[in-house]
């Protein structure tokens, strides 16, 4: 590629200015908008593995996601901010990740597992109900809490430069940490004993017990494992996209989003879809318009319903 | 062990107006094979269900080695060493033969660890002729390989004492059948297991089972050899009808 082509930053811009274009196209941009696209897009993704994990286990979906990426982004706030300071961002976000790991591995018994007591077609009530009622009092504790302001933990990392490109230094941590936290996923659940069992558990839930694996302590952890990677995100996100009682309801949504572009209970299904979400969000943004950023994502929902009902990663009748 | 190892007393369910268990009480000593047969509907299964923690009762009490089992959760009883199979196998499709068997063993949480849990997998897979599809998924078995893999998966809780096998037999072809025999016979002559047998078959029942339960209609109707109870006129008017007695 020469600089002629537009790779320049100057170049692109006298090219634009040529044409008398208000949009410049050009390789740079492309480039830019494909990787920040690519590195939302891993952050949506751990929303949505978060959700189809729960799902594949507990079997209910939990309406309340997004407050547990509430809860992570107001922990970070509070120990960036008030306890170990902006260079120790990596260290809140694990203590983010854990904390909202914990106050699912509590919640769980308390409010999900009820539901098992239930005959089977009341269940998705039970759970929906109770799941959205947890939204409500978890966001009325935020503002309760901390008010309705909008906190912004501090973060001083420097901007990165890839290639000629810079990217904020916030975006990039967030994303190489999800990275991360996507490949302690994949050991956990391919290496370890409790994967194992969390793997049998989504298979077959009455072959789990009768192995003499206590279903109901896996699903706690799932859950736990769940709302943790929800946490995480809002940790990570935190510095981008601000600290507030109901900064989980966007993320929510783009969460199953892509549960319907990749697939209820797929777990490569949440990882495509999230990558062609923030692919499809920044893309639009950038070369259609960016006022509708939101709309692209729900395009690509629309199409992958026409083409693929399922998703792109689903199988028909799961839940039979 | 000079006790009765499994006393189920006066074990009853009711499904609304149906009463599927009326007060059945069954004692089965260590180290017996014993056969529960008796009609389509006479509460067989609803009886393992109950024994197993998949039901809860309505009224009696079940122990294993005098300790009461009744009210526990499945995985609780499973582990205290009362394991059963389904009539419809229920293996993890998705994963390997091998895996599948690993579960149970390691639910256990056994010292051994993993390496003891292969070699103990390595061992029922050759008995039970498994062998060449260990690193298989499960999906590709037939429907009798599935249920020789979920018989197999019940020896790998090292606890296991009391082996309920319901309909294990049931629409297997007679080679993976042959299998399922050796493999209940083995661990019933070398390790000491006891089994309850919910089966049709009655040549295997005969084979197996030096006694045998008649449920009939929800209770108790007879017990003794198979050719004892099969003398009975109750017995033989139930699977006969009337017309026949």
């Amino acid at each position: 590629m020469t600089p002629e082509t537009g790779w320049l930053p100057h170049a692109s811009r006298h090219l634009g200015a040529a044409k008398g274009w208000t949009v410049i196209f050009s390789a740079e941009l492309l480039v830019q908008t494909v990787l920040s696209g690519l590195m939302v897009g891993v952050l949506y993704a751990l929303m949505a593995l978060g959700i189809t994990f729960i799902y594949s286990i507990v079997k209910t979906i939990n309406w309340a996601m997004g407050e547990f990426y509430m809860i992570g982004s107001y922990i970070q706030f509070v120990a960036v901010h008030y306890l170990l300071g902006a260079r120790w961002w990596w260290l809140a976000a694990i203590i983010s990740a854990a904390g909202t790991f914990l106050v699912g591995l509590i919640l769980e018994p308390i409010l999900i597992k009820p539901m098992y007591a239930r005959p089977m077609q009341r269940r998705d009530d039970y759970a929906t109900v109770v799941t959205i009622a947890l939204l409500l009092l978890l966001r009325s504790l935020a503002v309760a809490l901390g008010g309705p302001n909008q906190y912004r933990p501090e973060s001083d990392l420097p901007v990165v430069w890839i290639g000629p490109l810079p990217q904020e230094g916030a975006r990039v941590a967030a994303f190489v940490c999800a990275l991360l936290a996507l490949a302690v996923f994949w050991i956990v659940i391919k290496k370890t004993w409790v994967g194992l069992a969390l793997r049998a558990a989504a298979q077959n839930r009455v072959a789990v017990q009768t192995s003499g694996v206590d279903v109901y302590r896996l699903d706690a952890i799932a859950f736990a494992i769940g709302v943790a990677l929800a946490g995480l995100a809002g940790a990570l996100l935190a510095p981008l996209f601000m600290v507030f009682p109901t900064n989980g309801a966007v993320t929510t949504v783009k969460g199953f989003e892509i549960i319907v572009i990749g697939g209820l209970g797929s777990i490569p299904g949440a990882l495509v879809g999230g990558l062609l979400l923030g692919l499809a969000e920044s893309l639009g943004a950038a070369f259609i318009s960016s006022p509708y950023q939101n709309v692209y994502g729900f395009l690509l929902v629309i199409v992958v319903l026409i083409v693929r009902p399922d998703g792109l990663f689903g199988e028909r009748g799961r839940e039979a | 062990m000079s006790g009765p190892l499994l006393e189920a007393e006066g074990v009853t369910k009711r499904f609304g107006g149906l009463v599927a268990n009326d007060a059945v009480t069954i004692t089965v000593a260590p180290g017996e094979v014993r056969g529960l047969i008796g009609p389509n509907g006479a509460g067989k299964t609803t009886f393992v269900n109950m024994l197993t923690g998949f039901e809860t009762l309505d009224a009696g009490s079940i122990r294993l080695g005098g300790a009461a089992l009744t009210g526990l959760p499945a995985n609780q009883i499973a582990a205290r060493g009362l394991v059963r199979t389904f009539q419809v196998a229920r293996v993890f499709s998705n994963m390997s033969v091998r895996e599948n068997l690993l579960i149970p063993f390691l639910a256990a949480g056994s010292p051994g660890g993993v390496r003891e849990g292969q070699a103990k997998a390595a061992d029922l897979l050759a008995t039970g002729t498994l062998e060449h599809l260990a690193e298989e998924p499960a999906s590709v078995l037939s429907g009798g390989q599935r249920m020789l893999l979920q018989a197999c998966a019940g020896f790998m809780i090292p606890a296991v004492r009391l082996y309920v096998l319901d309909e294990p037999f049931a629409g297997i072809n007679p080679v993976v059948k042959d299998a399922l025999i050796a493999l209940i016979e083995h661990e019933n002559k070398s390790n000491g297991r006891a089994f309850l047998i919910v089966s049709h078959e009655m040549a295997i029942v005969r084979r197996l089972c030096p006694r045998v339960t008649v449920m009939i209609q929800g209770r108790v109707a007879a017990e003794g050899t198979l050719d004892e109870v099969a003398r009975r006129p109750e017995v033989v008017q139930a699977y006969l009808g009337s017309a026949a007695a």
